[in-house]
């Protein structure tokens, strides 16, 4: 992308204020749970009790019968669905069909009148388990014996997204395997001038969003009509085809505002359920979770790591191995992804002649593991970057020196076969020390960290976008991205705003209706602003094309003799707005002219990744000896972004994934006491709250316009979580000598810790 | 959480009536007041009730007043209107101060001291504190009115001494002739406290402690004390001050914290020791009347 100079810029790169702001703020924004269709019912679900058990019999009748209950939906009246869906690996039943595979697993439906009728009904279904031995861990689940959670094997999805095999039924509790080799790890070792070796742990985490999961459903001889909560409306789509057996035009997802996702909201979750409620029942059908539910519905990975990393007598890496249990719950979900990515994001950031890295994705009788922000590159740079630390130590160098000698360099291809690296780590690095006063000694009891991560971020690139321009020169747009709170509905209008050179206030969004926006495959992965951003500009650029042809056979001249400025065209001195020229094209002070895009994974995007999500983040923290309570006294962010559309925005991003890795590093962890969540409330899950932020906090997004998005932009959002944990872990050594490898970094565990060492 | 359970709400007029009808509901109805911890655990379906009995309604029960050097609470005051009232501020800004650090304020506005005591969670901070201060639960039910200890209306977690048709009306704390120091501190990383601890010191002069109150709430199932340790923690102030971990064992063995989420048994032993140093600290910094 040729990047225009950043000074040029009129409404890009400039804060404006967020668009959903003051209906959000006001509560006036319309979320799934605000919208009501005629004669709507409520479901609400029952869930199995045990972790693994055969479904004997279940009996629904006294449910069905209560007043109020219009349909109770089980496995066994289902005939016409195709039952098992997965984007990536079809393993998931809508409902459980004769098993159980998790505590929490939907077994039956009620649909009501309400909510409150459909929940009282539940305890009158009867069903009837006979309990199996559950697996808990990839270990007990690796183990000679092990309970299988899946006898059968299962199709790939169709949109699978990972390269591999599907594992998944296959004898084993293999869901997924992913395996990264390059250079001779084992020769490196061997000649290696220093190693170091260890096994850390990433806890099983809940991507904690204010909204629980909601949909509501409508079947008709039109066919299935969804609004949703889902974060990728068009792959839930293509899920919902399969189960119905229908075509593309006949499923309808509609996605209005989602409130809040990092992650947990991506992918096909309820809504195969609450359509075969809609189906079944013959009405409209609303299903919103509770936080709990929602907490048995989606998870992390949690990921157990053993790594080693070599350097030579110089100081440069050399060689890193790794092998990394993933916990992947009882369905593949988008773990087979998870597992891949994890795997390439190993690495890190740096460059690396030798690597070798076997990734295991494991399925167990717990809560399904899925997509959570960063997607892998925060379990595994936990390791990696506590392993940097750790090896720096070792061979006498400052941490932060090491990392300047050792990054991924600009345009460097690091990492074979994939897209050279388009940022620009030692800059960040650089800002980060300065923001942290790196070469300061802290005060006793303090310690500070800095780390960095890269990952191929962007997904699949496939998007496509409309734009219309109208007679009065204002614009709408129609877009499959949706609205997380991330800020896309803002940044969007920008782009084309400043493309069309027309007042940002006359740009509107149309949005996340697949029956009206154009396909795009995702909301995640870091890529709106890129892949949509230039989406949306092509789209601009091809509709100002039409119109400069337009304004040539108005003005009877040729195209080249037309100038493009600011809202309009200019030929000597006539000039034309895009209003005159679409009304006296039609002659009519209406019509409008549309523009289009594809992005396709060719041309700029022909390499993968679309970028390199590229982040550095420093902290400074406290510990107090006696409890073993940490606090982040300081932090940095460092977002690699290429250019900023809209820099608050950036840095709400920024410093919102630090405060979730933050969490993690501290506090945040799913636990099991045996086949049960036991802490699965807010009540119980502690997230970081206000009076945990840092009192100090610097961010700064670094602009070079390297990217392939809009005027060089690159995504953000993601990846200034990954190096949080690790940061932790390592200040926490820095302050008290201390390594702990596994997160979060509770006071008690510190306390044993700090007690350990004396 | 889940849609509540249908269930009848009975607005009483007088304690009278509200005894009359918890007598008469038995299992199947409760009393409720703020109803910050009875209907969360309705809502997630750990209770059930048919019938629930409102003494919000009753005029008079959330009263704040000095009577006769002691300090009454009324059972429906909130936390909020505790933490706030000047009565208290002036003359147990520790109780104040604890206040203001329970929950958050939506609970706080909501929540009312005889809903904490009565619902007795074993993380309760107005229950630990209370103790410490030798607070009396005044009682009224069918039979006519008693007065208990704060140890013997808290029996367990969740369970309270108090008959099916008994209410707690106030809570009275004695002012002290004797100029008093006390702290509450409280370590807390999840929405419970992993440790509460109440310490009131009675002062002879600058440097003696005539007489100590500790006690440690949230690690085990209810608010605890200590004869021994309150031994240790009486004396010439030097020497107090070296047996406190004396005093901290003897606390924690009386304790005998439990394993749960907040943290295990052993780390809260160790919190016991750190806290009550810390308390003893901070009460002895803070010159006030009555603690």
């Amino acid at each position: 992308m040729s990047a225009e100079k950043k000074r040029d810029f009129q409404i890009v790169n400039h804060s404006v204020p967020r668009r959903d702001g003051p209906a959000k703020v006001t509560g006036k924004a319309v979320y799934v749970s605000d919208v009501k269709l005629p004669a709507m019912a409520y479901a609400k679900v029952l869930r199995s009790p045990y972790a693994h058990a055969k479904i004997v019999s279940i009996d629904s009748a006294k449910a069905a019968a209560r007043p109020g209950v219009y349909a109770v939906l089980t496995s066994n009246d289902l005939t016409g669905l195709n039952l098992y869906y997965g984007h990536a690996v079809k393993d998931h039943p809508l409902i459980a069909v004769d098993k159980v595979r998790y505590a929490g697993e939907p077994v039956a439906a009620v649909v009501a009148q309400d909510e409150r009728t459909a929940f009282e009904a539940l305890e009158f279904i009867d069903v009837k388990y006979d309990e199996l031995k559950a697996v808990l861990t990839p270990k007990e689940a690796l183990d000679k014996g092990a309970a299988l959670l899946h006898e059968r094997t299962f199709e790939a999805g169709a949109l699978r997204g990972f390269e591999g095999e599907v594992a998944a039924g296959r004898g084993s509790n293999i869901c997924q395997e992913s395996h990264l080799k390059w250079g001779d790890v084992e020769a490196a070792f061997a000649r290696a001038a220093a190693v170091v070796e260890g096994e850390y742990y990433f806890p099983m985490a809940y991507a904690y969003a204010m909204e629980p999961y909601v949909a509501i459903a409508e079947v008709s001889d039109n066919g299935v009509t969804i609004y949703s909560s889902a974060q990728h409306p068009f792959m839930v789509r293509h899920d919902l085809t399969t189960v119905f057996k229908l075509p593309v035009s006949q499923i309808r997802l509609i996605v209005p505002f989602v409130g809040g996702g990092y992650g947990s909201k991506s992918y096909t979750k309820i809504e195969p359920l609450v359509a075969a409620c809609a189906w079944k029942a013959q009405r409209p059908v609303k299903l919103q979770l509770s936080v709990e539910e929602a907490m048995l519905t989606t998870r992390s990975d949690d990921a157990l790591t053993w790594m080693r990393t070599a350097v030579d007598a110089h100081g440069k890496i050399i060689a890193r191995q790794a092998r990394i249990y993933m916990n992947t719950g009882a369905y593949a979900e988008n773990s087979p992804l998870v597992c891949e990515k994890a795997t390439n994001r190993t690495v890190g950031p740096y460059s690396i002649p030798n690597v070798q890295i076997d990734t295991y994705s494991v399925y167990t009788n717990t809560v399904p593991a899925s997509s959570y922000r960063g997607f892998g590159c925060a379990q595994v740079t936990m390791a990696g970057e506590s392993q940097i630390d750790e090896l720096a130590t070792k061979i006498g160098k400052d941490p932060y020196e090491f990392r300047l000698a050792n990054v991924a360099k600009p345009g460097e291809e690091f990492f074979p076969k994939m897209r050279p690296f388009d940022g620009t780590l030692k800059q960040d690095l650089e800002i980060a020390a300065k923001a942290l006063d790196w070469q300061q000694t802290p005060p006793k009891g303090h310690g500070k960290s800095i780390g960095c991560s890269t990952s191929d971020a962007g997904a699949y690139p496939l998007t496509s976008t409309v734009i219309r321009v109208h007679a009065d020169s204002s614009v709408s747009i129609l877009t499959g991205s949706t609205e997380l709170g991330q800020g896309s509905h803002t940044v969007i209008p920008q782009i084309v705003a400043e493309e069309l050179g027309v007042p940002f206030e006359k740009v509107r969004v149309v949005a996340s209706d697949t029956a009206i926006t154009p396909y795009d495959r995702s909301t995640g992965a870091s890529r709106t602003t890129t892949l949509m951003g230039r989406a949306v500009l092509e789209a601009s650029r091809e509709a100002i094309e039409q119109m400069v042809r337009m304004a040539a056979e108005l003005l009877k001249i040729k195209t080249d003799a037309i100038e493009v400025v600011r809202g309009g065209v200019r030929c000597g001195e006539a000039r034309l707005t895009w209003s005159e020229i679409i009304s006296r094209y039609y002659g009519l002070p209406d019509g409008e002219v549309i523009g289009r895009a594809y992005i396709r994974k060719a041309g700029d995007f022909s390499k993968p990744p679309v970028f390199w999500e590229t982040a550095c983040t420093g902290v400074e923290i406290s510990v107090d000896e006696e409890t073993g309570l940490i606090r982040v006294e300081k932090l940095a962010t460092v977002g690699d972004v290429g250019l900023a559309i809209n820099p608050a925005l950036a840095e709400g991003q920024d410093i919102g994934a630090a405060t979730m890795g933050m969490g993690v590093g501290l506090f945040e962890e799913l636990v099991y006491e045996g086949p049960q969540l036991v802490n699965g409330s807010i009540l119980d899950y502690r997230v970081p709250r206000f009076s945990d932020m840092p009192r100090q906090v610097e961010m700064h997004l670094v602009e070079n316009q390297d990217g392939v998005g809009p005027y060089g932009a690159k995504g953000g959002g993601e990846a200034s979580l990954n190096s949080m944990p690790s940061n932790i872990a390592n200040a926490l050594y820095n302050a008290t000598g201390v390594r702990i490898r596994r997160v979060p970094l509770t006071p008690e565990k510190v306390w044993r810790a700090l007690k350990e060492r004396q | 959480m889940m849609p509540l359970r249908r269930f009848r709400i009975h607005q009483a007029r007088e304690i009278k009536e509200a005894a009359e009808m918890l007598a008469q509901f038995g299992d199947k109805g409760r009393l409720y007041a703020g109803g910050t911890e009875l209907l969360l655990a309705m809502k997630h379906d750990l209770l059930r009730y048919e019938h629930l009995v409102d003494v919000k309604t009753i005029p008079g029960l959330d009263k704040i007043e000095l009577k006769n050097s002691t300090l009454h609470i009324g059972s429906t005051a909130t936390h909020r209107s505790i933490e706030n009232s000047p009565l208290i501020r002036e003359h147990f800004p520790v109780i104040a101060e604890m206040e203001r650090h329970v929950a958050n304020v939506r609970v706080r506005a909501t929540g009312t001291l005889g809903g904490n005591l009565c619902f007795a969670e074993p993380h309760s901070d107005p229950a630990t504190l209370l103790l410490a201060l030798r607070a009396k639960a005044r009682v009224q039910g069918s039979k006519g009115e008693r007065t208990l200890e704060m140890d013997e209306l808290v029996a367990g977690a969740y369970e309270t001494s108090l008959a099916a048709d008994e209410i707690l009306t106030a809570v009275a704390i004695p002012l002290s002739a004797k100029p008093r120091r006390a702290a509450y501190l409280k370590f807390q990383i999840h929405e419970r406290p992993t440790l509460g601890l109440a310490l009131v010191l009675e002062l002879d002069d600058g440097q003696n402690i005539k007489a100590a109150r500790a006690v440690v709430g949230s690690v085990s199932p209810k608010p605890c004390r200590s004869d021994k340790a309150e031994a240790l923690l009486a004396g010439p102030r030097d020497k107090v001050e070296k047996q406190l971990p004396h005093a901290a064992k003897a606390l924690a063995e009386a304790a005998d914290p439990v394993d749960d989420l907040e943290g295990s048994a052993e780390y809260k032993r160790h919190l016991i020791g750190v806290f009550l140093r810390r308390a003893f600290d901070r009460a002895l910094q803070r010159p006030t009347a009555h603690g």
